[in-house]
């Protein structure tokens, strides 16, 4: 059947670099996903839009240094409120140990930091969110 | 407004006689035919300049043919400053040093900014966190996991008091790093109310504030967004007011900065930022000032990118446009009014976080493109600015960088050092055209503050960094260590990253002892004026200052614009 | 396996009546893209729906309509409302994939109001957007919610269908929307019951106003509703407290005289209509032997032949050779 991707995408916050979350939700579109772009939002907005747009995949962009305080509190909201399954994906500037915390005991199944083709957070996506389709 | 070559009847006496560039084209077909092999001539047509001008071979007089010196060069310190903005350039002055401090509570800042100015800086820039750069104090909620990130948290005059504890206002030249119009309002005022307080008069007091609508409704997407009509406003208040009251003080610096750094060329930076400063220019006409009152407190702030001659291309083409801006659009009558003086930063995004220590290499040939270009400041980016805002010792190379181009390299012996090559003529003389036509372009769309609300800005934006992005991704543009000469071994550096994570706790409690100290009678009253000036015409700035004084927050004279102007979304979806 | 999913989606509609968003939103995705239970998600809603009141949004990109909907859902809520919006946007033609911004605009920042929202990608939408977007929107006035916004971008078919699925149609223009020509070649004039100028605070708000009005004279159309005109800056909240009381006083004209049930028994009919004819050419092109298509084609372009008496042809003789056509000795 039709099966796109949803993937909910947001600026973390305060954060105000626009122009790499956009472009990346672009060629997620490109790649035939349904990509819904929520703009500058807090942890509690992300987490309601993924419920209401019943998201596979929620994008976190974050170049300004938020990621370690607000990253996790998505994660954790969504297991709350039981979306085990949608899975989190981080992207911009942060210090590479910074990345692997977020990886490894926050629950983000991926930092995707600068440099990252775009292919590879294509595929990277593909291959999360196809495992449990 | 179009770009004419000669101005003028006059003939101009052009760099080479006629007869001389006749015999040079001859000649020049012939080397190329003959000197040449096939698949040498087979490229020709095929290199450009990051903004996209075609580059050849070989440059010969032939290329600037019609270029005279004395009308489209000039002496150094004369029109059309292309040369630059003073006869003796750096033999009289130096460019000024500016390294960025910030990070954590202004406490934290006072000690870099007292590091650095004994290591030799001779003026500071502010950088604040994300909640103090959108207008929100330290304990709003949505400024949690921003405090003192990336910037210095100021909330209050409290903060500003602190941040320059032992410095001299009078002295001390200070950068402030604001980026929206709405936080100009406001925070520069906090640092004159300093100054009050300390008993230096505003007379004395030297610096600049970023003060660009572009920043608030282009360059950053924000969380809360004043419209543009709006920012505008206020970004011309700040102007005005700082232009009648603050004589030493530059009010406004027009961005090309950040905006490069967001995504457009070269041309669309100067053009952009110029435009900015025709529109405001019209806008205080219009109020009643004259050109002459604040065009010479304008200041500029460039980007310089990778393209190292296309950079300094760029820095001498924009002094030009800006003459013949001023001269031929404005009357300029002062020679002040007409000299583009620049602040420069370099290239960020051009900054990998593979291999960073090749970010030294990166900057110091950027920051040398600074300098030939003749800026005024310069920044230096830390090699580590992929990760953070730079450790202490990446801040010292990058100062490090700096003194070693002032004092090493001999650069700053001649004035305009590249004058005359044949490359960096025809460069600048291009430069100058496309800018003029960007210019034209934008105020055939009704002018700047029309092409963002259309939402036209933005989308140069995107379709500027879809095809960078692609050129990266196919290999056409190199980055070495990222898609070119990458090696197995070609890592991220382990980078250890300053963090003040009692920023937010420090903060917050000050923010308590201050709503307790605080006179809440004053303080409403200052707000409630401010909040009926919202909807009149008049200059925002005193009242914004009064309540400053009285120890309003940043955050609730924000919260107040954002309740009175109502809150916009660019629109590109 | 049939039986255990059965019993799932049982559960999913169960708990969406109840009005349980994580349900909801499964349930949407499931009708969504045509999943075998969405007959049957549609069957067990359908005794639930039909009490909210449906408002359509629709008008050019850049008019303010998510704006516009972000502060009527504000007020609806105020006035203890829940609400649900369909925001509708198109997808590329090309990847199928979406980019949709609606959200951006939309801010719901307080946990008191009782607001569902989904974004939807028009290519998702398999016979017509009026399907897709109307099938989800019935799920929320099931599920509850008061009042339903059904939001999309003017530029096509789409506002076409909104009026086909809605009570009440908002066309948001701008100072900047064009001529008169443009808007009424947009269809836009047929289909509006109320007429929004945002972004008034410009010039030429009184101009579109003006030109929009005697459109509405020289039309020669019979209306039992003058359509109203408002101007608004909806980014500023101005003029929205006349548009809200509006949109009421459009309700009250619908609810006098059961206009709104022979609004409905309309669009009803008109979906039933649309959607018959769909299953009749479902069922037959079942039923008929399926030919090869691609050699019918190439025949016709051999042959230059036209393509409406080709098909014309093509259902004859398949019909005749699957023996549902009555054959003449």
């Amino acid at each position: 059947m039709d099966r796109k991707i949803k993937v909910v995408m947001a600026k973390l916050g305060l954060d105000i670099h626009w122009r790499g979350v956009y472009l990346v939700s672009q060629f997620m579109k490109e790649a035939g996903m349904d990509v819904v772009y929520l703009g500058n939002k807090f942890p509690t907005e992300i987490v309601e839009a993924a419920i209401e747009e019943d998201a596979d995949v929620v994008g976190l962009s974050s170049l300004s240094g938020n990621h370690l305080a607000l990253g996790p509190i998505v994660v954790d909201m969504l297991r709350e409120k039981g979306l085990d399954r949608v899975k989190v994906f981080m992207g911009g500037v942060m210090p590479p140990d910074h990345a692997k915390r977020l990886e490894k005991e926050y629950g983000v199944q991926k930092v995707f930091l600068p440099d990252t083709p775009m292919q590879e957070i294509i595929d990277g996506i593909n291959a999360a969110v196809g495992n449990t389709h | 407004m179009a770009y004419r070559k000669d101005d003028g009847n006059k003939e101009p006496v052009c760099l080479f006689s006629e007869e001389h560039v006749r015999l040079i084209k001859d000649q020049y077909k012939d080397w190329f035919d003959k000197s040449l092999r096939e698949e040498d001539r087979q490229t020709e047509g095929k290199y450009f300049t990051h903004s996209g001008i075609p580059v050849k071979l070989a440059y010969t007089p032939a290329d600037i043919e019609n270029v005279s010196y004395i009308e489209d060069i000039g002496f150094p310190g004369h029109a059309p400053y292309l040369r630059g903005v003073y006869p003796n350039m750096y033999r009289g002055r130096l460019f000024t040093v500016r390294q960025l401090a910030g990070l954590g509570a202004p406490e934290d800042c006072n000690e870099r900014v007292c590091y650095l100015l004994d290591h030799g800086a001779t003026g500071v820039n502010i950088l604040f966190d994300m909640p103090t750069i959108r207008g929100y104090n330290s304990d709003d909620p949505e400024a949690e996991g921003n405090v003192g990130a990336c910037g210095a948290a100021v909330d209050s005059v409290w903060d500003m008091d602190a941040f320059f504890k032992d410095i001299d206002l009078g002295t001390v030249s200070t950068s402030i790093v604001t980026h929206l119009p709405s936080t100009s309002l406001v925070i520069p005022g906090m640092y004159f109310a300093v100054a009050e307080k300390r008993g230096t008069p505003l007379s004395k007091v030297a610096g600049t504030c970023q003060n660009d609508f572009i920043m608030e409704t282009c360059v950053g997407s924000g969380y809360e967004i004043l419209p543009p009509s709006v920012s505008f406003r206020m970004q011309c208040d700040t102007v005005e007011w700082i232009c009648k009251n603050v004589p030493r003080f530059n009010p406004i610096s027009f961005n090309g900065y950040n905006l490069r750094e967001a995504g457009t060329d070269a041309v669309a930076e100067v053009a952009i930022g110029i435009s900015n400063a025709i529109a405001t220019a019209e806008e205080l006409i219009k109020r009643g000032m004259k050109f002459d009152d604040f065009a010479p407190r304008m200041s500029f702030f460039w980007d310089l990118h990778n393209d190292f001659f296309e950079e300094i291309a760029k820095c001498r083409a924009s002094r030009k446009v800006w003459y013949k801006v001023a001269k031929e659009r404005f009357g300029a009558q002062n020679a002040k009014s007409m000299l583009m003086r620049f602040h420069v930063q370099t290239a960020g995004v051009t900054l990998p976080a593979t291999e960073p220590l090749n970010n030294i290499a990166r900057s110091a040939i950027q920051g040398l493109a600074a300098v030939l270009g003749g800026c005024q400041s310069l920044h230096i980016d830390s090699f580590d600015e992929a990760y953070s805002a730079p450790t202490e010792e990446a801040a010292l190379v990058s100062l490090r960088t700096q003194q070693i181009i002032q004092t090493e390299t001999g650069v700053c012996s001649t004035v305009d050092p590249l004058a005359g090559s044949y490359y960096v003529e025809y460069l600048t003389d291009q430069m100058v055209q496309r800018i003029f036509d960007y210019i034209s372009k934008i105020e055939g769309l009704g002018g700047l503050v029309q092409a963002v609300e259309s939402g036209w800005l933005h989308r140069e934006i995107v379709s500027y960094n879809n095809k960078y992005q692609e050129k990266i991704e196919n290999g056409q543009m190199k980055i070495v260590g990222v898609n070119y000469m990458k090696t197995d071994n070609s890592k991220t550096a382990p980078i250890q990253v300053f963090e003040y994570p009692e920023t937010y706790s420090r903060q917050k409690a000050k923010l308590e002892r201050l709503r307790k100290e605080r006179n809440d009678r004053n303080v409403e009253e200052a707000l409630s004026i401010l909040r009926q000036k919202c909807h009149t015409t008049e200059n925002l700035y005193p009242y914004c200052l009064d309540a400053v004084r009285n120890l309003a927050t940043l955050g609730e004279i924000e919260e107040l614009f954002r309740e009175e102007f109502g809150l916009w979304s660019f629109p590109l979806l | 396996m049939k039986i255990e999913k059965k019993e799932l989606v049982d559960e999913l509609i169960e708990r969406s009546l109840k009005g349980e968003k994580l349900s909801i939103s499964r349930l949407i995705s499931l009708v969504e893209r045509r999943d075998e239970y969405a007959p049957y998600i549609m069957e067990k809603i359908a005794p639930h729906a039909g009490r909210a009141y449906y408002i359509g949004v629709t008008g050019p990109p850049g008019a303010g309509k998510s704006t516009t909907v972000d502060r009527l859902i504000g007020m609806f809520c105020k006035n203890n409302l829940s609400v649900g919006v369909i925001a509708v946007d198109p997808s590329s033609p090309f990847s199928g994939g979406s980019l949709l911004g609606d959200r951006v605009r939309m801010n719901v920042k307080s946990e008191k109001m009782d607001v569902f929202i989904r974004s939807m990608s028009s290519g998702r939408v398999m016979g017509g957007l009026a399907r897709t977007s109307k099938e989800a929107a019935r799920i929320l006035d099931a599920c509850g919610k008061q009042i339903i916004i059904i939001e999309t971008v003017g530029v096509g078919q789409s506002e076409l269908d909104i009026a086909e699925a809605t009570d009440t149609v908002l066309v948001i223009l701008t100072p900047e929307s064009g001529d008169s020509i443009q808007i009424m070649k947009a269809g836009l004039m047929e289909i509006a019951d109320i007429f929004v100028v945002n972004k008034a605070d410009r010039p030429g708000a009184e101009d579109i106003s003006t030109s929009i009005r005697g459109m509405l004279k020289r039309s020669l159309r019979k209306r039992d509703w003058d359509p109203q005109i408002f101007l608004t800056s909806a980014s500023v909240s101005k003029g929205m407290d006349d548009l809200y009381a509006g949109i009421w006083s459009h309700y009250d004209h619908l609810t006098e005289n059961l206009r709104l049930e022979e609004r409905r028994k309309r669009q009803l009919r008109q979906e039933l209509h649309t959607r018959i004819e769909n299953e009749f050419a479902k069922i037959l092109w079942d039923m008929v032997q399926k030919k090869d298509i691609d050699q019918v084609v190439l025949d016709t372009w051999l042959r230059r032949a036209d393509p409406q008496n080709t098909a014309q042809q093509f259902v004859l003789s398949s019909l005749k050779e699957s023996g549902l056509w009555p054959q003449k000795q």
